[in-house]
């Protein structure tokens, strides 16, 4: 009998600990009234995501500018998780039950067609001549799908190479000469010549790309309605890619890397070039964490013939849902982002590459800013198709275990240019 | 007590039937083209990947599941003898289990990275590429999941051997019995019902992992599972009826390894009954 | 009572050495990379993604003051509430659940346990879809019992499972000498059964507990930016370093502490339920 006294004692316990546990914790407060939803009347939410969406960052700063000149609608940030693919799958969610949630939607420049196709974003057309006459052509082609503007384009992207001013003189134009370079200066300092975003993922996709593009290859005609993919040319992006793994020219572990491990590689002095996005300057600059700072610069990407650069455009653009509310107001948002010269001037003062033309011309003291305004207008937008993301992951598929040596490099590319075919079926 | 486990069988069972019904529709992207049967079954069964992914899952549960039991059951012998500091001992058994997942495969990820590089670091390896080579990329992932995992197996086996009164063993050793013997003779054939639910359990999770190679390799170097596939193809490139499909085989290629350690369960828990 | 607790082989001096290099080895592969976790979290800036080392700083608090700025409290709040919610449901659902099914004859037992575990097998990326739709027209996304319910429904089998071994290993004569006592069943099960089967149930309890409260996938997916329910990996997922593309390893490293200490706390108090299970075990035999 005592034994079962115990026990009872013991449950007993445990009840009261966990149910202490709940009431305590449930007296830690009601939650703030944070980031709201923006179903109310007037209100608009525009979900966005990634660290300037946290509170302090532009984003905020620009809704804020917003909601001073516009009491009547004033706009909330709906904020998104960090990871790109997360965004699309709970705009997706949303969008997909027709639900009213988000009246404006920030976009990855990659998403346009597939939103559009499936009906979840209200056209742009009425306002196109506005947006068209001050944006920067690559970002206002990743805005459009089927001749139709979709989105407008709010922030942009290109990658940079960024190279070792103690170690090298002049950055190379060619691919051949920054092999050339750096693998006789990785030799001569023991670390690697290059590295870059390498992994199975769309970065990957995106370095491909620039190296294809580089040897003057296309993906399709203007109106997509062709395929351009060139086998020979592609084989020569894989073989270059291929050898630079066997002859060390790629870092060891550039197959696994993504942009903070490049980053990182090469802002701990352990790399001679560095292929990368703009943001990468300022944290390579920072005197307490950088090894290298001050003795580094960014030069345009090279290509494989020496003429000009290329570049893949990134960027964000935002869009109008067709569930919205309050479609009127957060169309006069989106123009507004994307045409306003203090708002596009905010962006670029804090690092985030504007897509209005002429605000470069005011940037030019900044450096990262001053090559994009060189850059910029070279850069090719990865083709906003719906089926992109398809393309995307097939060219992950192929070309990543080619260019490792786990597959034949011409069967690759031949099965990119079929998926290519299909796609525009 | 029966309304509620009502409403959670309708919970579970809702998302199974309608996957099995979107499975037998065709889609182009997110909009229906029409009914089309077992068609996506056959693509998928026809399709590489597919059986790719089946390679690479069964190649992570055997050897995963396999050396989460030697090592769990070890834990739990150890766990059941400590007198020193044993609270303590416990519960850092217990610590890599409550790391959530995600995390722990972040965590994982950067150990084996080539920079920072804390493996390599610590085996004094110079930038070893754990993962970017094939078979490597597949042992860090089986390496951290059998970190993580392995005290819940220790955990289940360890409130088992609770179950084992201490009078058994006493009578035992007064008969000669070595300790090997009574391992052999009393610790296993009692131990039996825990490790089989415990080997159930692992094993269905471990056929439906996710986060590790999704975030160590992303599915890189012959490590995507059927979860990621699934996932490619219900979040993805979404396409509801092929994704619908793969969920099913998935979900039946489980179903059909869980019936198996259920018979043998449930053989176990007659025959307990029967001897007392 | 604690004394009862563990059986002691021979202690020769030999085994005893043996066995603490065996306890060393085990914290050593359990704790290091806590401890690099720890370490990490720790570092400020850079220094976390590009030094192996353990010993070289930067040290400092930062990244714990900037985990709590970004309203950390009330993650760790919601996850309390989700996860004990879930457990208690869960346990008092399967506990009778499994008790039944323990005392049915073979056939309809695997049959029913065949069902059970079915209903959790299905791979949880492929849940999503189906019940966001479910539960956007019922109400309960940003909700707790929006994540309770299927964090019940998905551990409720390997609850039953667990209770179930547990059950069937009690001798029935305990049951039916309460009864000819004069004991109702509930009373039989509750008095007698449920204690012998102590071990287990706190067992079943933590497992449940972690699941719940580590879950990321439907949190993500079912309330993933309202802080009223927004657990505590969702938000840790949500972290972002001062500009795009970079990753804020030490708010994450520092994030995960704070929420492992408090379940380092809890299997703490619960592993001792498990063992303590032992003295009613030894009724039987």
């Amino acid at each position: 009998m005592k034994l079962q006294m115990r026990a009872r004692q013991r449950f007993l316990f445990a009840t009261i600990l966990v149910v202490g546990a709940l009431v305590a914790a449930g007296c830690a407060g009601t939650s703030p009234d944070d980031e709201g939803g923006g179903d109310g009347g007037g209100e608009l939410s525009w979900a966005i995501g990634g660290s300037e969406a946290a509170p302090g960052g532009v984003h905020r700063e620009v809704a804020e500018l917003w909601n001073e000149e516009n009491p009547d609608n004033p706009i909330s940030i709906e904020r998104l998780p960090d990871d790109a693919g997360e965004q699309r799958q709970q705009q997706s969610l949303e969008l997909n039950a027709q639900e009213s949630g988000f009246d404006v939607l920030g976009m990855d420049v990659i998403w346009t067609g597939e939103y559009a196709v499936n009906g979840w974003l209200e056209s742009l057309e009425d306002v196109r001549g506005e947006i068209e006459e001050v944006t920067i052509p690559g970002a206002f082609e990743s805005a459009a799908w089927e001749g139709e503007l979709w989105a407008a384009p709010y922030n942009s992207n290109a990658g940079f190479l960024y190279y070792r001013t103690d170690l090298v003189d002049e950055p190379p134009t060619t691919w051949d000469e920054t092999v050339q370079i750096g693998m006789q200066v990785g030799e001569q300092e023991g670390i690697a010549p290059f590295v870059g975003q390498g992994a199975q993922y769309e970065g990957m996709v995106v370095n491909f790309l620039e190296y294809y593009w580089g040897a003057g290859g296309e993906l399709f005609n203007e109106d997509a309605s062709e395929v351009l993919w060139d086998n020979d040319i592609a084989l020569e992006a894989v073989e270059f890619m291929r050898d630079s793994v066997e002859n060390g020219f790629y870092g060891s572990g550039f197959n696994t890397f993504l942009e903070e491990e490049s980053r990182n590689e090469f802002q701990s002095g352990n790399a001679v070039f560095l292929r990368n996005w703009p943001y990468v300057y300022g944290l390579a600059s920072d005197k307490k964490e950088s090894k290298i700072a001050g003795k580094f610069d960014i030069a345009p990407l090279p290509t494989f013939t020496g003429d000009g650069t290329i570049s893949a455009l990134g960027g964000f653009n935002n869009a109008v849902s067709a569930f919205s509310d309050n479609k009127e107001a957060a169309k006069e948002f989106v123009v507004w982002a994307s045409t306003n010269e203090e708002v596009q001037t905010l962006l670029g003062e804090s690092s985030l590459p504007p897509t209005m033309g002429s605000v470069y011309e005011n940037l030019q003291d900044d450096p990262v800013m001053a090559l994009l305004g060189e850059v910029l207008p070279e850069a090719k937008p990865r083709p906003p198709a719906p089926m992109w993301n398809d393309i995307s992951v097939t060219i992950q598929q192929e070309i990543f275990p080619a260019y490792n040596g786990e597959k034949d490099p011409q069967e690759a590319v031949e099965a990119v240019g079929a998926f290519l075919e299909e796609s525009i079926q | 007590m029966s309304p509620s486990v009502l409403v959670m069988a309708l919970v579970a069972a809702f998302p199974v039937i309608y996957a099995v019904i979107l499975s037998l529709y065709l889609y182009q992207g997110r909009l229906r083209e029409g009914f089309g049967g077992l068609e996506n079954y056959a693509e998928a069964l026809s399709s590489s990947r597919f059986w790719g992914a089946v390679q690479a899952t069964f190649i992570f549960t055997v050897t995963s599941v396999g050396a989460e039991f030697l090592i769990g059951l070890g834990f739990a012998l150890i766990m059941r003898q400590v007198f020193i500091g044993r609270g303590v001992m416990r519960a850092a058994i217990l610590v890599p289990w409550v790391i959530p997942t995600v995390i722990a495969a972040q965590l994982w990820y950067f150990m084996f990275s080539v920079t920072p590089g804390f493996v390599n670091f610590s085996l004094g390896l110079d930038r070893f590429n754990w993962l970017g080579q094939p078979g490597w990329a597949m042992f860090s992932i089986v390496f951290a999941d059998v970190w993580k995992t392995a005290p819940f197996v220790a955990l289940l086996l360890l409130a088992g051997l609770q179950t084992i009164p201490d009078e058994m063993y006493e009578a035992a050793r007064v008969d000669g019995a070595s300790t090997w013997q009574r391992f052999w003779y009393i610790t296993m054939p009692l131990l039996k019902p825990a490790i089989l639910v415990a080997l159930l359990f692992r094993t269905v999770d471990a056929l439906r992992v996710f986060d590790l190679p999704q975030v160590m390799t992303n599915g890189a170097f012959d490590t995507e599972s059927l979860s990621i596939l699934v996932q490619r193809f219900v979040v993805q490139t979404p396409n509801a009826g092929f994704g619908s499909a793969l969920s099913t085989l998935t979900f039946i290629l489980v179903l059909v390894i869980g019936v198996l350690f259920v018979r043998a369960l449930g053989r176990d828990f007659v025959l307990n009954v029967e001897d007392e | 009572m604690a004394t009862a607790e563990g059986v002691v082989v021979e202690s020769s001096p030999q085994r005893k050495i043996g066995r603490y290099v065996m306890l060393g080895f085990i914290l050593l592969w359990c704790l290091f990379p806590f401890v690099w976790l720890i370490d990490t979290s720790l570092k400020l800036g850079d220094a976390a993604l590009n030094s192996p080392s353990l010993t070289q700083g930067p040290f400092g608090l930062d990244n714990y003051l900037s985990v709590f700025d970004q309203g950390f409290g009330y993650n760790l709040r919601n996850s309390a509430i989700v996860a004990g919610t879930t457990t208690i449901v869960c346990i008092t659902v399967g506990s009778l659940a499994a008790y039944a099914i323990a005392r049915l004859p073979l056939k309809g037992k695997v049959l029913i346990l065949s069902a059970i575990l079915a209903v959790a097998l299905f791979p949880s990326v492929a849940l999503v879809p189906p019940l966001y739709e479910l539960w956007r027209s019922l109400g309960l996304l940003n909700t707790y019992p929006g994540l309770y319910i299927p964090y019940t429904a998905f551990t409720l089998p390997l609850t039953i499972f667990i209770l179930t071994t547990f059950y069937a290993s009690i001798p029935k004569d305990l049951e039916e000498a309460a009864r000819v006592d004069g004991a109702t069943a509930f009373q039989a099960f509750y008095k007698i059964i449920l204690p012998l089967a102590a071990p287990g149930v706190f067992a079943a309890a933590i497992i449940v507990f972690v699941y719940a409260w580590n879950e990321f996938l439907l949190a993500s997916t079912f309330a993933p930016r309202d802080l009223a329910a927004q657990t505590v990996p969702v938000a840790i997922a949500a972290f972002t370093g001062s500009v795009e593309f970079q990753r804020p390893i030490g708010t994450i490293t520092a994030a995960c502490v704070i929420v492992t200490i408090p379940m380092i706390i809890m299997t703490l108090i619960l592993q001792r339920r498990i063992t303590a299970g032992l003295t009613a075990g030894a009724v039987k035999g």
